[in-house]
């Protein structure tokens, strides 16, 4: 029985994979040759995930914190690929990305020193930077 | 916009690049390391944004991020006790439970976004083809003058100085208000670092806590007395 798997295997799943990108393979690396807006969107979702999952799996508070920076990095990534699109289109207002760039730069600054300041507050009076040890408000 | 030859190798090199500096951030044990991935994350992302002719939006994003925010960071870091981390005593991830189901969580945005760009950005294209094919013979000819990039297959261009017309133009208001908020940032950030002793000096503590504290640590009484 295993052996006839074995023997029927290599050629369907061959046959299957003929069936399923025909065409297909060689649009991908048409598509992977000449990147275009959407790759840039895709490299900013993976990097925006990527910080979620520090956000929510870390113990370090400076590592979510540094996560929360990739995140923010990651809208900024879309916002430029956007405004890029907007001028090939021809948009009237098309730097309005580059702009709100600007905007997220400027408060992700603030929000690194506020945040660090709060950092620096809580180590002195809990001596950790542990977030599972920082459970005053828990009742 | 379609990128080709050097331009796509360009976008492979720095995109990936970002991608793993971005997932090492996350996993790696000292912090230092991460804040060092963090930066090579950022300036990764800095080429894209040169790739995608933001070339100021890159020049802000190296001073800014990488210049003042991640030196903040490293000085962070410096100070406070991460020690036990490096050594491999603590755990550096929450509980097994709570990691699985980010995990699930993340792959399931990451299924969603992946999806949404892709039928997306066919509708996109399907919206705009004329629009782009229209603009696109106009552009090539404003651009004609201006000096080639390093690439060779595009210009260099004047998205710089068009940018910081439009700044001052449409979102002056907000430019303001941005000030405002680094302002604000400066002083809550001093306002909350400042140590007992600190605050002690300027008068900034009541009464009762003074006394409290002066039992073992008259040096901040010492600092109010100067007061």
């Amino acid at each position: 029985m295993h052996l006839l798997l074995l023997k029927l295997f290599p050629s369907a799943f061959g046959l299957l994979l003929q069936e399923a990108t025909s065409g297909r393979a060689s649009l991908a690396w048409e598509k992977a040759q000449h990147p275009d807006l959407s790759k840039f969107l895709v490299i900013g979702a993976l990097l925006f995930i990527i910080g979620v999952a520090g956000v929510l799996t870390r113990r370090n508070i400076i590592v979510i914190f540094m996560s929360i920076e990739l995140i923010l990095n990651a809208a900024n990534l879309n916002f430029i690929a956007m405004s890029r699109y907007l001028q090939e289109t021809g948009s009237v207002n098309a730097v309005a990305g580059q702009i709100f760039a600007v905007f997220v730069i400027v408060v992700a600054a603030a929000e690194a020193a506020i945040g660090l300041g709060i950092v620096i507050a809580l180590y002195r009076n809990k001596e950790t930077i542990w977030v599972d040890e920082i459970d005053i408000l828990k009742w | 916009m379609i990128l080709s030859g050097w331009e796509a190798v360009f976008f492979w090199v720095f995109s990936i690049a970002a991608i793993f500096a971005g997932l090492l951030t996350v996993m790696a044990r000292n912090t230092i390391h991460s804040a060092l991935f963090l930066i090579s994350s950022l300036v990764s992302v800095a080429a894209l944004f040169i790739l995608l002719q933001a070339e100021f939006i890159a020049g802000v994003q190296i001073l800014v991020y990488v210049g003042g925010v991640m030196v903040l960071f490293l000085f962070v870091i410096m100070l406070v006790n991460v020690g036990e981390e490096e050594r491999g005593r603590e755990e550096i991830f929450n509980r097994s439970r709570q990691v699985t189901t980010s995990v699930i969580f993340c792959g399931l945005l990451a299924a969603g976004l992946l999806y949404a760009i892709n039928v997306g950005y066919e509708g996109f294209l399907k919206r705009d083809e004329a629009k782009i094919q229209a603009a696109g013979s106009e552009r090539r000819a404003r651009e004609q003058h201006l000096a080639t990039s390093a690439t060779g297959s595009s210009r260099i261009t004047t998205d710089a100085e068009r940018m910081g017309g439009s700044l001052y133009r449409y979102a002056s208001l907000p430019f303001e208000i941005a000030s405002v908020l680094l302002l604000v940032a400066i002083i809550g950030s001093v306002m909350l670092a400042r140590t007992l002793k600190q605050e002690a000096a300027v008068d900034d503590v009541a009464p009762d806590v003074l006394q409290k504290e002066a039992a073992h640590d008259p040096e901040v009484v010492e600092a109010h007395n100067i007061l």
